[in-house]
């Protein structure tokens, strides 16, 4: 992971379609679009896992029926804890068998209509529910040396209960760090930095101008009407964490995907 | 073993209006899911299915767009879908509903077991599983949370009520209609969604299951709505509370306090 940040290649976010579209067709053709212009372009294609809780089609089931070219070190999969113990070894499966070896692995946000993996389900003990460290362990434990597995890092929820998440995580076999949206410098970054100078980190950077929808991951409310420039946050960040990765969430494939090529210098 | 799951397309739940006039729910226009009592009585046939073989067959009664709703069955693991879709059928209160449901199981023939959600969430009646049992005369268990054991004979469930469960032994055919807690409804996959566009849906009319005339519709429904009223907006609004983690919990129970919650 340390070689993506070295080469300077982007993590871009693509958002499988959702289950509920009326237009499923289109939407597979734009997932289609986005993913191998992504393919094409050298980056890396981070196929979210039901984000925010909708419901939404998996990134493996739609590589496979889409018939999408898989190169391994290109693809990162988000698997969260909302699927059941059958679903989640289809998932991982289906990547073991394509080569796929990247996960990103969350706890995830639920919804009524999503299943969550009980403890009892991955052999988890002495928990109460399945966080992203019981899976991971599981993966770690069940496939063993099949993937490299990386974990969210959230600075603005209280710091010492972060770091020692953290800790749990890089314990249970996480071997890089990708964190929320920053819009500008975090401290709590810095420190995480400073504390695992051996972990590649990945920052988020939030790539659409809604930064309002940012309020409850930030902690603090975002009027609607802010102003905000995200190729010039995006720059900033560079600047800012020379030595992060950069994963780029809710980009805009048709207003500034040919803009972000000259943006890492 | 032949199942028919029974579904309803019903509003989602923020969109519904009431038409001010007829005091029915207004489904024009209007987003429309399905019922999701209905994914959990589709998940139990489903599974039925997987251990004992045999067909899963969704129903509904609707409108043509409640198509949507048998495309999704099929998407989740049933085998085929008909639609009850006439201007004949429209206006039928939960009686007649169940009877034209029940005409339909009749002409499907040979079914060992109708599967319904415990209700609705347009109407919450709970009254068309039952009703279905009532028309073909069959053995019927409502609120059902488990299945202990089925075979080609009968069905062994756990009937749930305020105070336990009841366990029942019911003879096949019968009718059951089920809670949330039976199972955990599968996610359509891509696969699913895809095959559930190409397959065709048959759309039976009153002629087609040999309903009689009088008993569907306005005409055959024995009930009239006399007042429905949509209930108030939930409030949404979140506070966020600063300070310490001891000041936040005072803070936040004074709050409680002061709203009559403690």
């Amino acid at each position: 992971m340390f070689d993506t940040i070295k080469n300077k290649i982007y993590h871009v976010e693509i958002l499988p379609p959702k289950q509920e579209t009326e237009k499923l067709e289109t939407d597979l053709e734009n997932f289609a679009n986005k993913y191998n212009r992504v393919m094409e372009s050298g980056y890396y294609a981070c196929i979210t896992d039901n984000a925010m809780g909708h419901l939404s089609f998996q990134g493996t089931e739609l590589i496979e029926e889409l018939e999408l070219p898989v190169y391994p070190e290109q693809i990162m999969i988000h698997l969260n804890t909302f699927h059941t113990r059958e679903d989640l070894d289809n998932i991982l499966n289906t990547c073991r068998s394509k080569g796929i070896k990247y996960l990103l692995i969350v706890s995830g946000d639920g919804s009524e209509r999503l299943p969550k993996l009980q403890p009892a389900d991955i052999g988890a003990e002495g928990v109460e529910s399945v966080t992203s460290v019981e899976l991971l362990k599981y993966i770690q434990r069940e496939y063993a040396g099949a993937f490299v597995s990386g974990v969210a890092f959230n600075p603005y929820e209280p710091e010492d209960h972060e770091f020692a998440k953290m800790e749990r995580k890089l314990a249970a076999g996480a071997s890089f760090i990708i964190t929320q949206p920053l819009i500008e410098k975090n401290p709590v970054v810095d420190r995480l930095l400073d504390r695992y100078p051996d972990v590649p980190v990945t920052i988020e950077a939030w790539m659409s101008k809604k930064i309002y929808l940012l309020s409850e991951a930030v902690g603090y409310e975002i009027p609607e009407n802010t102003a905000y420039d995200p190729i010039a946050t995006l720059k900033m960040l560079h600047r800012l964490y020379p030595k992060c990765g950069v994963y780029l969430s809710l980009l805009g494939f048709k207003t500034q995907y040919d803009l972000i090529r000259d943006t890492w210098v | 073993m032949k199942i028919v799951v029974c579904i309803k397309q019903v509003p989602a739940a923020n969109d519904a209006k009431i038409d001010p006039e007829t005091k029915r729910i207004i489904r024009e226009g209007q987003k429309a899911v399905l019922n999701p009592f209905d994914t959990y009585a589709l998940e139990e046939g489903v599974r039925l299915k997987s251990l004992l073989g045999g067909e899963v067959i969704a129903l509904t009664m609707g409108p043509p767009k409640a198509e949507a709703v048998l495309r999704e069955a099929i998407s989740v693991g049933a085998d085929r879908a008909i639609l009850l879709s006439d201007r004949g059928f429209g206006g039928s209160d939960t009686w007649a509903t169940s009877y034209a449901l029940s005409k339909a199981i009749e002409k499907i023939g040979d079914v060992n077991l109708v599967i319904c959600g415990k209700q609705a969430v347009d109407g919450d009646t709970a009254q068309v599983g039952p009703g279905i049992a009532a028309h073909l005369s069959l053995q019927q268990a409502t609120y059902v949370m488990a299945i202990q054991d089925v075979t080609t004979e009968s069905i062994t469930v756990q009937r749930m009520h305020e105070e336990g469960y009841d366990i029942c032994e019911l003879h096949l055919p019968a009718v059951i209609t089920v809670l949330k807690d039976i199972n955990v409804p599968r996610v359509p996959t891509l696969k699913g969604r895809l095959a559930s566009q190409k397959c065709d849906i048959p759309v039976w009319k009153p002629a087609d299951i040999g309903a009689e005339p009088d008993k569907i519709g306005l005409d055959g429904s024995p009930t009239r709505v006399v007042r429905t009223q949509p209930p108030p907006a939930r409030n949404t609004k979140s506070i966020r509370i600063e300070g310490t983690p001891q000041e936040c919990a005072q803070a936040l129970v004074k709050d409680l306090r002061l709203r009559s919650i403690l």
